[in-house]
């Protein structure tokens, strides 16, 4: 067997594919290998990412939410990235890769969206065809994205079936992978899946955690109390935490979607609500019944609508290095709310919940410093914030 | 008991003959509907049974199987009542000597843990193992507790698949080698790729003693009749299903009816099977 690199973070992780996959899979791997090291192909990224896409993100200090909250807060702006949240990092990566291993052909998942559009991107930029899944219910709820996948000259195939939000875009993206595995590449969007996905998006991402540890020390003087970020597969959290990996004295919160709250169980929280199991080739948190099927999530967000969690943050959770509390849909819409009007920020409603987080717990971080990844902009979700302020009180408590 | 499929299997092997293994999912249309066919699947005198444990996310399976998962979990197929199934069907035809292996994907065999899975497996009289989403890198703990439990834990090929990890897979396999015939997933396809018999021919020379059976894509006579010289088992999966599935909903339609049509269309696929 040729997989060379370790597949697991702990117990967690490994490659729990279809035979199909598999030669495909270890060719990922050498490539991954071969060009992490080759000073030409990371320079050719540096420069998409600092040319194209307008790396770096500034950090941004939030002067009235510190003010209302107490607290010292500073803001990583993914919002600001091409095509508006942190998923190009890791697309202009694999597809340079997946060019470089002579790919003709870019297949993708997407939930909320925007790793759809960031894939649509790359591929126009970079010349390769692109096909990419989105449940029905999620191109449903982010229409706008739906329609700018189309623009960017990408095939939006709707999967209508299973729950029709993400877990059943990835399962249509890897049969269609199992399908083509010579001229496709799966360009996987998040820091799951079988290995070496789980290591490769965490090293795209890792750019995030890499500049706002510099600009925080250069900006503020001192490292972070806490660093925040929210946690659907975990890529934009991972690659926020990668940057403090060693800074044992900064704390690591990934913040899951709470839905309704953990009770009813209509939510997305792994860890408050699940258990180890495999889904999409790997070993991790999961949201399972008792028969090990699995289970249907909830919440507001597409992004963070998925019923398994990165196998890192699962190791990193048993080795208690971070914490993944929750917010609640209620919740993640005042941190929207907080941020829109004492900001000027739409924040995704994804990176939403981890500002609710940090209104939530604001007795606790009083005086803190807290670094919040606003891992994408809010725009894709005008329709769902309609209809959730509408039916709450849309002039909006702060 | 891998002892029942092995006997089986070497008995082929020494007629120099193929033999048929249909595919069906576990409870699509009520756990009492896939007793009956089982029966009706044990008449038509087939060499082994691939019964389907189903799973919500069958990342490996087309869309008939993954309807067929759906509605099964739906009606309340779950790992249990799956073994009771089994039991069920060993008890009740004592003379129904039909092979049985399980297949299905890691998560609710992991959910139980590997041992607890296979030793009830055995118990409940099924005969083998395999999982659509366990390489061989990930497979040896499920080949210790089969091994213990007494059943045969199988692995894939794919075409895909090279010679060190093809050695690999054979040397963990008991009871036979899963050779998928194609790339892609499980389904019904018009014609069977013409580089399969190369692979087929590979696959053969590297299990050596260990028989093959070969799977993805097959739905008539003709194309088990096409690949039965280079295998142990044909497999026909979707094409089986859904010919069950139909006879179930049909007007009519009941436990019965589908039996008869999974007993149908298992002497006909048995026809490509016929020695010349």
């Amino acid at each position: 067997m040729s997989l060379s690199a370790p597949t697991r973070f702990g117990d967690y992780g490994g490659v729990f594919a279809p035979e199909t996959l598999m030669a495909p899979l270890e060719a990922l791997e050498r490539a991954w290998l071969a060009f992490r090291g080759d000073p030409a192909f990371m320079s050719e990224l540096a420069a998409l990412l600092r040319d194209y896409a307008g790396r770096p993100t500034p950090l941004t200090p939030a002067r009235r939410l510190s003010a209302a909250i107490g607290a010292e807060v500073w803001l990583k702006r993914e919002d600001l990235l091409h095509t508006g949240a942190h998923k190009l990092n890791n697309t202009l990566g694999q597809a340079l890769l997946a060019k470089r291993m002579g790919k003709t052909k870019i297949l993708a998942e997407t939930g909320a969206g925007q790793h759809g559009v960031a894939t649509a991107t790359a591929c126009a930029l970079l010349g390769l065809e692109c096909t990419v899944y989105m449940g029905a219910v999620d191109a449903a709820r982010q229409r706008p994205n739906l329609l700018r996948m189309e623009l960017l000259g990408a095939r939006v195939i709707e999967v209508e079936h299973g729950q029709k939000t993400l877990k059943d875009a990835i399962n249509e993206a890897m049969r269609a992978w199992v399908a083509d595995p010579h001229e496709s590449h799966y360009l996987l969007g998040s820091a799951l899946g079988p290995h070496p996905f789980p290591s490769i998006v965490a090293e795209f991402q890792q750019v995030i955690g890499q500049e706002a540890r510099a600009q925080i020390l250069a900006q503020a003087g001192a490292l972070p109390d806490i660093a925040v970020a929210c946690v659907g597969g975990g890529s934009n959290a991972i690659g926020l935490f990668r940057g403090f990996a060693n800074d044992v004295d900064v704390e690591l919160v990934g913040v899951e979607a709470g839905g309704e709250g953990i009770a009813g169980g209509r939510h997305a929280a792994r860890f408050a609500g699940g258990s180890p199991g495999v889904l999409h080739g790997a070993y991790t948190y999961l949201l399972q019944d008792a028969d090990g099927q699995v289970r249907e999530t909830h919440s507001v967000s597409a992004g963070l609508d998925y019923p398994a969690v990165g196998p890192e943050h699962a190791e990193l959770h048993d080795r208690g290095r971070a914490t993944y509390p929750y917010a609640t849909d209620a919740e993640a819409l005042l941190g929207f709310q907080a941020l829109a009007k004492l900001e000027g920020i739409l924040p995704a409603l994804e990176s939403a919940h981890a500002v609710g987080w940090v209104l939530k717990e604001k007795d606790k971080l009083r005086r803190k410093r807290v670094l919040i990844n606003v891992s994408g902009r809010g725009d894709k979700d005008l329709d769902t914030l309609r209809a959730a302020l509408g039916q709450q009180n849309p002039g909006g408590a702060t | 008991m891998i002892d029942r499929l092995q006997i089986r299997l070497s008995a082929l092997r020494a007629q120099k003959r193929c033999g048929l293994a249909p595919y069906v999912t576990a409870g699509d249309g009520g756990l009492d509907t896939t007793l009956a066919v089982l029966r009706g699947l044990d008449r038509a005198g087939v060499a082994c049974v691939e019964l389907g444990l189903p799973f919500s996310d069958p990342v490996a399976d087309g869309p008939v199987l993954q309807a067929a998962a759906e509605r099964a979990i739906a009606a309340g197929a779950s790992f249990d009542r799956v073994l009771d199934l089994i039991a069920r069907f060993r008890r009740e035809a004592p003379e129904g000597e039909v092979p049985i292996v399980v297949m299905g994907y890691a998560n609710p065999l992991l959910r139980r843990g590997w041992g607890a899975s296979c030793n009830a497996l055995a118990e409940a009289g099924a005969d083998g193992v395999l999982i659509a989403d366990l390489p061989v890198e990930e497979g040896a703990p499920l080949a210790a507790a089969a091994e213990k439990a007494g059943i045969a834990a199988i692995f894939f090929a794919a075409p895909t698949t090279a010679d060190e990890r093809l050695a690999a897979a054979v040397r963990l396999s008991r009871g036979f080698l899963y050779a998928i015939g194609r790339l892609g997933v499980t389904g019904a396809r018009a014609s069977v790729d013409p580089a399969q018999e190369g692979f087929l021919d590979r696959v053969r020379a590297a299990a050596g003693e260990l028989p093959v059976a070969v799977g993805f894509g097959l739905s008539t006579a003709e194309q088990v009749r096409a690949v039965a010289a280079h295998a142990d088992l044909a497999i026909v999966g979707s094409a089986m299903v859904d010919r069950i599935h139909r006879a179930f909903t049909a007007p009519g339609g009941d436990s019965e009816s589908a039996a008869r049509a999974a007993e149908d269309f298992a002497r006909e696929l048995s026809k490509g099977l016929e020695t010349s």
